[in-house]
């Protein structure tokens, strides 16, 4: 099970309405290698993978949604104040539309969330292989984001955010390291 | 500093060292025989659960788990109540 905490995992400060911005972040939130796809991703290999890695599984995927939070706070209040008018001059118009002032899975390019985004292969070194690119992917979307952010306060998340898709990346690596001691261990008994 | 500053300013405390247990909790995982990070992790967790105490006996429970928790009595039944975290 798991209980909500009534707090973000890192503060995020944003300073202005900023519907442009926030159509970029939704790279993260609903998008291929973002928090939902890497949230769901872990969440259901967990379950088949050899016992010494399903810690590291169920927390990267449980921060995962920390994240995913992060950045729905983020787009909500860049775009809660937006008129119509300022939503489709930013590209959000056929966003607006169809959801009004709320928020949806889907891409910068409002292409919607698809579990065809992840895979579960039943094969841990194969799961855990995509599991790196996908931090990889993560982080290299969160340095384009940084790189086009014009809001201090988003970019001081992002820049959190990225560090800790560094952070989970490696703790993937080291757990591949684990698989192949064990696996090296049972050839020499 | 107002009141309303100083809960931001606690909840930033609790949101500190709650993250000094998710990093140190993840680094376990892969180091399960680390001793001296078990170490930091215990002494992490007695840190994060005071400073966990010193918000919520004033501003309220901030996971449903706090609520059996005396402090939790003590101020009141204020789990429904603004901001939430992206109202901040």
């Amino acid at each position: 099970m798991w209980v909500y905490e009534k707090k973000l995992l890192y503060p995020v400060e944003v300073t202005t309405c900023n519907p442009m911005l926030a159509k970029y972040l939704m790279e993260q939130y609903g998008g291929a290698d973002g928090e939902l796809a890497a949230a769901l991703r872990y969440m259901n290999q967990r379950y088949t993978v050899p016992d010494k890695v399903i810690g590291v599984l169920t927390d990267i995927s449980t921060e995962e949604f920390s994240h995913l939070e992060m950045l729905a706070t983020m787009i909500y209040k860049l775009t809660k104040d937006a008129t119509p008018e300022q939503l489709e001059k930013a590209g959000l118009g056929a966003h607006f539309v169809n959801h009004g002032h709320s928020l949806f899975y889907e891409n910068a390019g409002g292409v919607p969330f698809t579990a065809t985004y992840i895979q579960s292969k039943g094969d841990p070194i194969a799961d855990l292989y995509e599991d790196i690119a996908a931090e990889e992917k993560a982080r290299a979307t969160y340095q384009w984001l940084i790189d086009i952010s014009d809001d201090p306060g988003v970019s001081d998340a992002l820049r959190f955010l990225r560090e800790r898709e560094n952070i989970h990346s490696l703790r993937f690596r080291e757990s591949v390291e684990i698989l192949k001691e064990e696996r090296d261990r049972k050839k020499i008994f | 500093m107002s009141p309303q500053e100083e809960e931001w300013q606690l909840l930033k405390k609790v949101q500190q060292a709650d993250f000094v247990v998710v990093e140190l909790t993840l680094y376990i995982d892969t180091h399960p025989n680390d001793m001296e990070a078990i170490q930091q992790w215990r002494e992490a967790i007695k840190e994060a659960a005071k400073v966990r105490r010193q918000y919520e006996s004033r501003f309220g429970p901030l996971s449903l788990l706090s609520v059996p928790s005396a402090q939790a009595i003590e101020v009141g039944w204020h789990w429904n109540s603004t901001p939430w975290p992206w109202q901040r």
